[in-house]
């Protein structure tokens, strides 16, 4: 019975986990390209200047089969609370199905009613309404994102419940649990690295044209405005949000953070490691190159505090994956830093009106676009990993909250299926996504002469 | 508390058959109702840019499920395991064919996600119906609130039951047929010329057949779950229901006799709440019935969560519903009206 297929609770992790990585690089460029629409919409309403209009035109279909992708691949969230983690819906379902619901009725309701508009409706709508339809957009999808954090934090940070007569968890105060600490600056963290994808992939997406002599226009101000809100997202996901996202983890899951930080003994001065192996068999960093008192000092702001190891706590309590832990949060923080630096790099070239001539740098603005996918991904995986080997921090474990009734290889068998159809779904996108960005937004000269080519 | 919070879940299943069924019902008269690409089209069209805010009402169903009923969801979804997956799957290939078909204008990519189009919805109508006959049956419900299910077992609906046997067959067949007949009541008013010529005519047959049907499906039920009919006698909300069905087919035959197409298709959406609302008010308390042992049927006061929780929900539910209300009159005004389906990637979906 040893054998990894006969564990139910593993494959329904994985499931789970393979699932909603592949759903959520959806939404993070929903998220961050919903606000880019609203701006450049609101400016066609300010100025009147069709190149706007153009440019919302042209990423609008972007937006869409982007969106598509996100809703189809998102249902499969919700039902897996029920299929695959009963034991843990039947323990928390009567607090965090309050904001699975609230989703629904808040931000799913407001995004579907007013995607269609965004989509197909400008016209339809005059530029008042269509803006409004923007911004409805918009604030549909960052909501959702803030009820689904609120789930997450309750299971990294348990507050406002309390505990029923059968022993499953009921809400004792609804606003307590709505406005978690750590659901604010985990949103806070989580909605900037959004921004980071948004902001990437119009800034590449601007590169990609200059480097190509195409839309020379609309190219301009892609690469003006990725460049400007991709540096100061990126500034924002690492200070103050990421900053305190990791005071967080230091103060509520002490053993999380010497697990991130590969840290097995515990002690004060302690170091941030750039490089180095975690080797949990043996219980030590390899060869590490630290920099001495950092963690201490961003952890607990003194460089003399005292940071705990791993060797601190009973190992039933370490998170159950180190090093996958380990190399996931510093690689998103060596990612987070490059996006900082190049981001930087590129306004002062786009300031000195060099942007356009440097077609190094254009190669790799172009070339960039993918890496904020990976560390949101990277970002997310520190999250639940360093979460285990608990589903509600603290109060309810994984491995009492998979479905009893659900065997392994009917877990394999949708999870297969998953990876399949998802496949198909991955070549439809970039398929369709490579032909708009083929056909181009085009230039407002242009469009003023004759027929824009239809789809 | 627990009985309106029944009410609510079932108003929002309600609403969400009444607007997905469109779907579905075109979806299965697709290939039937529109023989050229143009007319395909004029189908695509009707439903294209809304299927997303159709589909949304089984994310806003399935979430309130969750937070007032936890244990239902928890037993139910873990049960239907695999045919829960088979509906999460057509659901993506249905949202997919619509969302990339209309993107390149080619008759061979068109009449692939045609296919895909028809295939998925046909066989959603199918496995929701067959989900409507499992609640009406009940599920081999062990004593500890959980069960496991084949897609079929003997085809006897006693005993240890599969997700399909001749009864939950049949409903499966009748809610094909039903929600064909509304999809082409929505079709009719939607559209113009040789499909809604077509349309028109589909609707009186399949709304023809599903007389008879319902007549079986009633005597069936009652063979089945022969409970069922006494205890629904005493709940007044039964009575409304079947008034509620009888209101509903009068004014869609008026409709389709008179050729007033929104009498029509008000009559098909009412049919659908009366035949839903009814078959809900037989259950109720009941909501999971255990086919092995009545003793092991899970109520919805074994399945709610906390006092406080539901408390909390009846604040913001009533805020959220409202403002779906308000959207729902939005996208209602916004896709009123016949459908176009001019190329200048306006008007045309």
């Amino acid at each position: 019975m040893n054998s990894p297929f006969s564990d139910p609770a593993m494959w329904s992790r994985i499931q789970f986990a393979f699932t909603i990585t592949y759903h959520y690089l959806f939404p993070q460029l929903t998220m961050g390209l919903a606000w880019f629409l609203v701006y450049w919409k609101w400016l066609a309403l300010r100025t009147g200047n069709e190149k706007y209009d153009l440019a919302v035109r042209f990423w609008v279909k972007i937006f869409g089969l982007n969106f598509a992708v996100g809703v189809v691949t998102g249902i499969p969230m919700e039902f897996q609370f029920g299929t695959n983690w009963a034991g843990f819906s039947k323990y928390a379902g009567g607090v965090i199905g309050q904001t699975l619901a609230m989703e629904g009725m808040f931000a799913f309701f407001l995004e579907s009613a007013f995607i269609g508009a965004l989509i197909w409706g400008e016209k339809r709508l005059g530029p008042r309404y269509h803006f409004l339809a923007a911004l409805a957009v918009a604030l549909g999808s960052w909501t959702s994102g803030y009820f689904i954090i609120v789930t997450n934090a309750f299971m990294q940070y348990p507050v406002g419940y309390h505990i029923e007569a059968d022993g499953s968890l009921g809400i004792n105060s609804l606003s307590a649990y709505l406005l978690n600490s750590w659901a604010w600056i985990q949103f806070a963290h989580n909605q900037m690295a959004a921004l980071v994808t948004g902001s990437f992939a119009v800034a590449a997406l601007g590169a990609f044209y200059t480097l190509r002599g195409l839309h020379l226009e609309q190219a301009r101000m892609y690469l003006r405005s990725g460049t400007v809100v991709g540096l100061i997202a990126s500034m924002l996901v690492a200070f103050p949000t990421g900053d305190q996202q990791a005071k967080l983890v230091g103060n509520h899951q002490p053993v999380t953070l010497a697990a991130m930080e590969g840290r097995f003994v515990g002690g004060s001065m302690a170091g941030v490691a750039v490089i180095g192996q975690p080797n949990v068999a043996a219980r030590r960093l390899e060869n590490p190159i630290e920099i001495p008192g950092a963690l201490s000092f961003l952890a607990y702001g003194h460089f003399g505090s005292h940071v705990h190891g791993l060797d601190d706590f009973p190992q039933e309590s370490w998170p159950d994956n180190i090093e996958l832990l380990y190399y996931s949060f510093h690689l998103m923080i060596t990612l987070g830093t490059i996006f900082i630096v190049l981001m930087a790099y590129a306004r002062i070239q786009n300031l000195r009106g060099r942007l356009e001539s440097s077609r190094g740098l254009l190669w790799v603005l172009m070339l960039a676009f993918p890496f904020p996918y990976i560390a949101n991904t990277l970002g997310w995986m520190t999250a639940e990993l360093g979460r285990q080997p608990w589903l509600v921090y603290g109060l309810f474990r994984t491995s009492d909250g998979y479905s009893k009734v659900v065997s392994s290889g009917d877990t394999l068998f949708t999870l297969i299926g998953f990876v399949g159809l998802y496949f198909v779904l991955g070549v439809l996108f970039l398929g369709l996504v490579g032909r708009e960005i083929s056909h181009g937004p085009g230039d407002a000269l242009q469009a003023e002469h004759g027929k824009e080519p239809s789809v | 508390m627990i009985a309106a919070w029944f009410a609510i879940t079932g108003f929002m299943l309600i609403v969400y058959v009444a607007l997905d069924g469109r779907n579905f019902g075109a979806g299965m008269l697709h290939w039937l109702v529109a023989r050229t690409p143009e007319e395909r089209r004029q189908v695509i069209a009707a439903i294209g840019p809304l299927w997303s805010w159709h589909e949304v009402w089984l994310v806003g169903f399935g979430g309130t499920v969750f937070a007032v009923f936890p244990k239902l969801l928890a037993s139910a979804f873990a049960g239907y395991y695999l045919a829960l997956f088979l509906i999460l799957w057509c659901l993506i290939l249905r949202g997919i064919s619509l969302e990339v078909g209309g993107h390149i204008n080619d008759r061979m990519w068109q009449e692939f996600w045609d296919f895909v189009f028809v295939f998925a919805n046909t066989l959603l109508a199918i496995l929701f119906g067959a989900a409507a006959g499992n609640l009406a049956r009940g599920v081999p419900l062990a004593s500890d609130g959980t069960f496991s299910m084949a897609f079929f077992t003997d085809f006897t609906p006693r005993g240890n039951v599969g997700l399909l046997d001749w009864y939950t067959a049949s409903v499966a067949l009748f809610a094909a047929v039903v929600l064909a007949a509304h999809g082409a009541t929505y079709l009719t008013l939607r559209t113009e010329g040789l499909v809604h010529d077509r349309s028109a005519g589909y609707a009186r047959v399949l709304w023809a057949a599903a007389a008879p049907l319902l007549l079986v499906i009633s005597i069936e039920s009652a063979v089945v779950r022969p409970d069922l009919l006494g205890h629904a006698m005493y709940n007044p909300l039964w009575w409304v229901g079947l008034l509620l069905v009888c209101g509903a087919a009068i004014t869609l035959i008026s409709g389709l006799a008179a050729r007033r197409e929104m009498r029509a298709f008000i009559g098909s959406n009412l049919l659908l709440a009366g035949l839903l609302g009814t078959g809900a008010a037989a259950i109720f308390p009941v909501v999971l019935h255990s086919t092995l042992a009545p003793e092991n049927s899970l109520t919805a006061y074994d399945v709610a969560a906390g006092p406080n929780s539901l408390a909390y929900a009846a604040i913001w539910w009533p805020i959220g519903f409202a403002l779906s209300a308000a959207y729902f009159v939005f996208v209602s005004r916004q896709y009123a009206g016949k459908v176009s389906i001019k190329r200048d990637n306006q008007d045309f979906y």
